[in-house]
């Protein structure tokens, strides 16, 4: 019987993982389908009940990505991106390589405090209006500023959806994330660089004909909306600067995250319906769908069994069995959405601390190889989905053939050097 | 009145089989706005507008930027030209779905559907659905402010 209800809930799991990997079904959709499946299947064998289901979201995650997605909303329309961009351009004095740097340090860092999407989303088009009018191609802009998102977002608790997951699972603080990940990535991304470097050397290599074109882009033209753009800045500031200091007070980054959007709200007072509107709903459905979905799995005993089946596999060192997780992480999140891969694998690791093995290096593991793994394939994360889409609708498409050419071999040099700087500082973890 | 009473009837229309510099030199030597592309029995299949034509040198990112007040030079894409190999292209290829109106249909119906299909121009075609005219939106409007009341006809 327990068996039965075990088979039935992976395989509810599996199958919504295949429809997201096809993409058949929006993942949405899909992940809220099969939770609504799962806890019918779970009530009728009096095994998951609707509060089991309730229990199982993390409402921290979900309270630090709604905080922070209202944020982003504010500055979204008022030009800040689109300055930076423009800024970086100016700066590069249409320098190809010069470019490239700029503008991806300028993509990573956003995508350290905010979310890659919205990031990519916003810096992509002044990529491509500073390609043309310069002349050259946009896509090995395009392509690093995907990559570096990703890599950029392991750096910080807030960057990137799995670490926040992780964080609020096993308790790691902001600073932690500055000591443990931020010097890791710092060097993986050097790597990255010099590797999108030497992959697009060819296009690179163009001197734009005319780099005089940049100076005419004034960024402070670009910037429309400066009072807004101040105010919510400054709120970013002050709520990043929590996040060094909420363990003082005994509260959740979910806390400081909502506390910092209400009071940019209340300070900017904007439309607020315009800005709910821009609030990813989707992406906080996904996730509490997720949560219900791997509760189901817990309750169902799947979980249990994966520990079980990794104890096994702890008779191996555990440096080895740390480096192994950051590859089967990243193969897993190179293929489907990293999100459900670290919601289902928080528990196992949580099963494994209770069973006496030392977890507190496998979170790192786990944020690494969700993390860098994303950049695999051209689906591998939603930043490489976006940049693919938006590239879709110019004359130079990001194509899967070309993504495994350039990101593939991104992917698997950043895992490489994480794993080596991982092995390393492993006594440190 | 009637969009038959106001409508051009000299329409210059374009087979499928053109391509696109084809039609390209016809919207230069004609100086119109669009060009229904017609078949054999002279039904309108489809319609090639100027601005499909400019949509081929037009640069990506003016999709993608709202606001382009901040550029002021438009750079290496001013000197851009499309390929010859574009050009030879056929014009079904960059074609669009017609909308036209029959000849009986009343100006202010006429006029409304421009606005709805955000059209300037308004290819009228006959009962057995043969391309006969072609109304501008100056054409629509001018015919329905002409039968607006006026103080010299009252005293007639």
């Amino acid at each position: 019987m327990i068996v039965a209800a075990a088979v039935l809930f992976s395989l509810i799991f599996l199958i919504c993982l295949w429809l997201i990997f096809t993409e058949k079904l929006d993942r949405s959709l899909t992940s809220i389908a099969g939770a609504a499946l799962m806890v019918g299947v779970g009530i009728i064998l009096n095994l998951y009940t609707e509060s089991d289901a309730l229990a199982a979201i993390d409402f921290n995650t979900l309270g630090l990505l709604l905080g922070m997605m209202i944020l982003v909303a504010l500055l979204e329309p008022t030009g800040v991106f689109q300055f930076l961009a423009v800024w970086a351009g100016r700066l590069s004095r249409g320098r190809p390589i010069l470019l490239l740097v700029l503008l991806g340090t300028v993509t990573t860092v956003l995508s350290m405090f905010l979310n890659n999407v919205t990031t990519v989303v916003l810096i992509a088009p002044v990529t491509i209006l500073i390609s043309e009018i310069l002349g050259i191609n946009p896509l090995p802009y395009l392509v690093a500023e995907a990559l570096l998102s990703n890599v950029g977002g392991v750096a910080t608790l807030i960057g990137d959806p799995p670490n926040i997951l992780i964080a609020s699972a096993a308790n790691l603080t902001f600073d932690q994330f500055l000591t443990h990940s931020l010097p890791i990535v710092v060097a993986v991304w050097l790597v990255a660089l010099l590797l999108i470097r030497f992959l697009f050397r060819h296009e690179l290599s163009i001197k734009p004909p005319n780099t005089g074109v940049l100076m005419q882009l004034n960024p402070a033209e670009a910037l429309e909306d400066r009072k807004t753009a101040w105010r919510a800045l400054v709120v970013l500031a002050v709520t990043i600067l929590f996040f060094f200091i909420y363990h003082f007070f005994h509260i959740s980054p979910a806390y400081v995250a909502l506390s910092g959007a209400v009071i940019a709200l209340v300070w900017i007072r904007p439309k607020f319906d315009e800005v709910l509107k821009r609030v990813e709903w989707s992406v906080l459905i996904f996730f509490a769908a997720l949560f219900i979905m791997v509760g189901g799995l817990e309750a169902a005993g799947v979980l249990d069994a994966l520990v079980r089946l990794m104890e096994h596999a702890a008779v191996i060192p555990p440096v080895l069995f740390g480096v192994l997780l950051i590859w089967v992480v990243a193969g897993l999140s190179a293929i489907v959405d990293n999100v459900p891969i670290t919601i289902a694998l928080i528990p196992v690791i949580q099963g494994l601390g209770a069973a006496g093995m030392d977890v507190g290096p496998l979170w790192w593991a786990l944020a690494f190889g969700a993390g860098f793994g994303g950049n695999g394939t051209i689906i591998g994360s939603t930043a490489n989905i976006i940049v693919a889409t938006l590239s879709e609708k110019t004359r130079t498409p990001i194509t899967p053939k070309l993504w495994n050419k350039r990101g593939l071999p991104v992917m698997l040099a950043t895992c490489a050097v994480a794993s080596i700087l991982y092995a390393i500082a492993y006594p440190l973890f | 009145m009637k969009i038959s009473d106001c409508m051009k009837r000299n329409v210059v229309s374009i087979p499928a089989t053109l391509t696109i510099a084809e039609a390209a030199g016809i919207f230069v030597n004609r100086k119109v706005g669009i060009l229904p592309v017609i078949d054999e029995d002279s039904k309108p299949i489809g319609i090639v507008s100027l601005r499909d034509l400019l949509e081929l040198e037009l640069p990506d990112f003016v999709n993608f930027i709202a606001d382009l007040d901040f550029v002021h030079d438009f750079g290496a894409v001013e000197t851009t030209r499309p390929t010859l190999k574009e050009l030879a292209q056929p014009v079904t290829s960059i074609m669009q779905p017609i909308t036209t109106i029959p000849e009986d249909c009343g100006l202010l119906r006429a006029y409304a559907m421009m606005l709805q299909h955000n059209l300037l121009d308004l290819p009228v075609v006959s009962k057995t659905g043969k391309l006969v005219g072609i109304a501008s939106r100056v054409d629509v409007g001018t015919a329905i402010l002409s039968t607006w009341p006026s103080k010299e006809a009252k005293k007639q």
